[in-house]
């Protein structure tokens, strides 16, 4: 996406409050919180505070650990506003910057293991496609949905740290394996068995 | 081109196939319908993922702006408590100032004897319970305990270092064979009897409603009863937990007692070391040693050969002692027949508390010292101590902090879960000491009963740093991504539990429901820790 996709990022009708900051674009609200305006910042913080959470809440698997995590973004944002050059989406940017507090948190959390371990040889890989129906494909209602997200929130970080990345942040499979220290086709792996599993859970739930 | 693998269409579906492959799998799938509906359903399952992943799981961020309201839960579960602590402090404060006719005092369990009571009637009971069946269940709770603690240790420590799980092995291979290998003779009945003619050539382990030794145990003995008497002759040490232990005969070795009464009317080769409400050392009574006695009333009518030891409400000396008499407490008398060797100290409160009758004989000098009863918050000393106590457990949480800082902030958090942790602390905190004792009865578990204990204490001591994290970091809702955060949350966290145990009647149990926080926050981390990354 060019930078001129800033522009359309603005607030959505009906999440203002009226205030003249509410209503700016995301280039002069960016352009404001560069120069450390606190409202500006405050500004980004309401627009964009629950995609960060969102994204650090799967990645992380707590609300706790989650809402510091993303108080910890916004607190880094202050300081590295300058350093965003308008070559991304702004949205993208953050994403990108909360994703790597994250993985850094999980790292920290295990620095015993590597957060994301190497592929060992899976005979399922191999197999042949098959139609078949997927509990997966299938969500439609909001309980299933919830059903979904809670499968998620229970996958291994190994898998649930890529699929989050991939479907939640939109990275592709070369940024993913870049920010896990991962070759890129165990990132393909890696997202292949997440959804395998996921399929496994739902299925299983639905008996 | 044959049908691809279920992952190629995947790589396909999320658009990141090399061009030329993808271009293949285009052609292939214009061909084959089978799996161009397998690639359908992928696709079918990336939009879900993505419409899922678009609504937050559980709640949203929007309370951030609010961190004293944020968990609404541990208002809740602090309500509770607050109304526990408010209720148990009303019915202690009304207990206190009820007059209960002092033949009832043993109704009132907040009185002295009422509590004696209630403490052996319940430990009897527990203990014994005049039926099988609860030693029974003690027994297989004990051995339960134990066998999880080791299987769980010597899983912990599988998974952490596979190398050394052959020598884990051979490890609970030799706890197993030792297990069974007492070197003591138990006894367990209503009425634990060793006959006038009966001797036990090795140390006698009893429990029963009522345990009598009327002849000769060559060894220690270990009693647990309502009513331990020996008339007979204990040739080692006599260890008793009862209401009543009475000596009529002789016990060659020292005698150390949980009791409600001591009653010494026979000899003892040794010293005294009791913990009693009452302890009474008759005029036929002879001590070969000292005495080391706290109680609520002492009477020395017999001999003690050296020095006599007393914290005591009121203590009537009219034996004699041969070296020093110290006595802490509330009361002293000395009879006529009275006679003290050596130094007679007194710590009492007035001078009038201490009376000594003309005929009475001090060798040495008299020591009356009287003690202004203090209020201990008026005292700086206790700011002192309680400024060192504060340093000691930051300096602790430092260390903590800096050398193992996921452990330690994990372990915090882990106490936000509330009830999960404080029910898994006592059950640490009870389970703990009884899988040691257990232990602790074999050859080779006696090291690592040790090495728990050190590490149970360790846990003790660490539960109100955890606690005081985690109280800080709910409070103060800091980022907690410095030490520096890290620690002021846990000095105001510290500071909070300090103050709140000082609560008059809730202090004590605000300390204890602290202790099992932090001991249940500890065990779940440590099993949280311990399970191994799941494999790829």
């Amino acid at each position: 996406m060019e930078p001129a996709s800033n522009k359309a990022k603005g607030p959505r009708p009906g999440e203002g409050h009226g205030s003249r900051m509410e209503e700016l674009e995301l280039e002069s609200v960016l352009e404001l919180a560069r120069g450390h305006d606190a409202d500006a910042l405050a500004e980004l913080h309401r627009r964009y505070v629950r995609r960060v959470f969102g994204l650090c809440r799967y990645l992380l698997g707590s609300t706790e650990t989650a809402e510091d995590a993303t108080s910890e973004v916004f607190l880094k944002l202050q300081r590295s506003i300058d350093s965003y050059d308008g070559s991304v989406p702004f949205p993208s940017w953050l994403l990108r910057v909360a994703g790597n507090h994250c993985i850094d948190a999980l790292r920290r959390k295990q620095r015993e293991r590597q957060v994301i371990g190497e592929a060992e040889a899976d005979p399922a890989l191999l197999e042949v496609a098959g139609p078949g129906p997927s509990p997966l494909s299938e969500v439609i209602s909001a309980e299933q949905q919830a059903e979904v997200r809670q499968a998620i929130a229970r996958l291994p970080e190994n898998y649930r740290v890529p699929l989050v990345l991939r479907y939640y942040s939109d990275l592709s499979y070369d940024s993913i394996a870049q920010r896990l220290g991962l070759k890129r086709d165990h990132v393909a792996v890696l997202l292949f068995r997440a959804k395998r599993e996921l399929r496994r859970v739902l299925a299983r739930e639905r008996e | 081109m044959d049908c691809c693998s279920e992952l190629t269409y995947a790589i396909f579906v999320d658009g990141e196939l090399a061009a030329e492959e993808a271009r293949q799998v285009r052609n292939h799938l214009a061909a084959c319908s089978r799996c161009r509906e397998f690639v359908e359903t992928l696709r079918a399952e990336n939009r879900v993922l993505k419409a899922v992943l678009r609504e937050l799981p559980e709640e949203a961020p929007g309370r951030q702006g609010l961190p004293w309201f944020r968990r609404s839960w541990v208002w809740g579960d602090l309500a509770a408590v607050a109304t526990v602590l408010a209720l148990g402090a009303a019915v202690s404060q009304w207990f206190e100032e009820q007059r209960v006719p002092e033949v009832l005092g043993w109704l009132n369990p907040f009185s002295s004897a009422g509590g004696m009571n209630l403490i052996f009637s319940l430990s009897y009971y527990f203990g014994h319970g005049g039926t099988a069946v609860l030693t029974r269940y003690a027994d297989i709770v004990g051995w339960l305990s134990l066998l999880g603690l080791l299987g769980s240790s010597a899983l912990l420590l599988g998974r952490r270092w596979r190398r050394s799980r052959s020598g884990l092995c051979l490890l609970t291979v030799l706890l197993a064979l030792s297990l069974p290998s007492f070197a003591l003779e138990r006894r367990h009945s209503e009425f634990v009897t060793v006959a006038a003619n009966e001797t036990v050539d090795d140390s006698l382990v009893a429990a029963g409603n009522t345990v009598r030794i009327e002849g000769v145990v060559k060894g220690d003995l270990l009693a647990f009863g309502r009513t331990v008497e020996v008339s007979g002759t204990v040739k080692g040490d006599l260890l008793s937990w009862a209401q009543r232990t009475e000596v009529r005969g002789t016990v060659e070795g020292h005698i150390y007692t949980f009791s409600q009464s001591l009653d010494v009317g026979g000899q003892v080769g040794r010293s005294i070391y009791a913990w009693v409400q009452s302890l009474r050392v008759d005029d036929k009574g002879h001590v070969g040693d000292g005495i080391v006695v706290g109680a609520a009333d002492v009477g020395l009518e017999g001999d003690v050969t050296r020095s006599v030891t007393v914290f005591a409400g009121s203590a009537d000396v009219s034996g004699s002692i041969g070296r020093d008499l110290t006595m802490t407490g509330g009361n002293l008398t000395l009879a006529n027949a009275a006679r003290v060797g050596g130094n007679l100290t007194a710590r009492v409160h007035q001078p009038k508390d201490v009376h000594i009758a003309d005929g009475a004989t001090i060798g040495g000098k008299r020591d009356i010292q009287i003690q202004v009863k203090k209020i201990r918050f008026a005292h700086p000393k206790f700011y002192f101590f309680q400024a060192v106590w504060l340093l000691a457990a930051m300096l602790v949480g430092w260390l903590g902090l800096v050398l193992f800082p996921g452990f330690f902030q994990g372990t915090a958090q882990a106490v936000g879960a509330g009830w999960r942790s404080a029910g898994l602390g006592l059950a640490v905190l009870v389970g703990a000491p009884v899988a040691m004792v257990v232990g602790g009865a074999t050859l080779v578990g006696i090291p690592v009963a040790l090495m728990l204990l050190a590490f149970y204490l360790a846990a003790i001591y660490l539960a109100k740093v955890w606690v005081g994290a985690f109280l800080g970091k709910i409070l103060l809702k800091r980022a907690t991504a410095t030490t520096r955060d890290w620690l002021l949350g846990l000095l105001v966290g510290l500071l909070i539990i300090t103050v709140a145990g000082f609560i008059p009647y809730a202090g004590g149990l605000i300390r204890f429901g602290v202790v099992c926080l932090g001991l249940g926050a500890f065990a779940w981390q440590l099993y949280h820790t311990s399970r191994p990354a799941a494999t790829t």
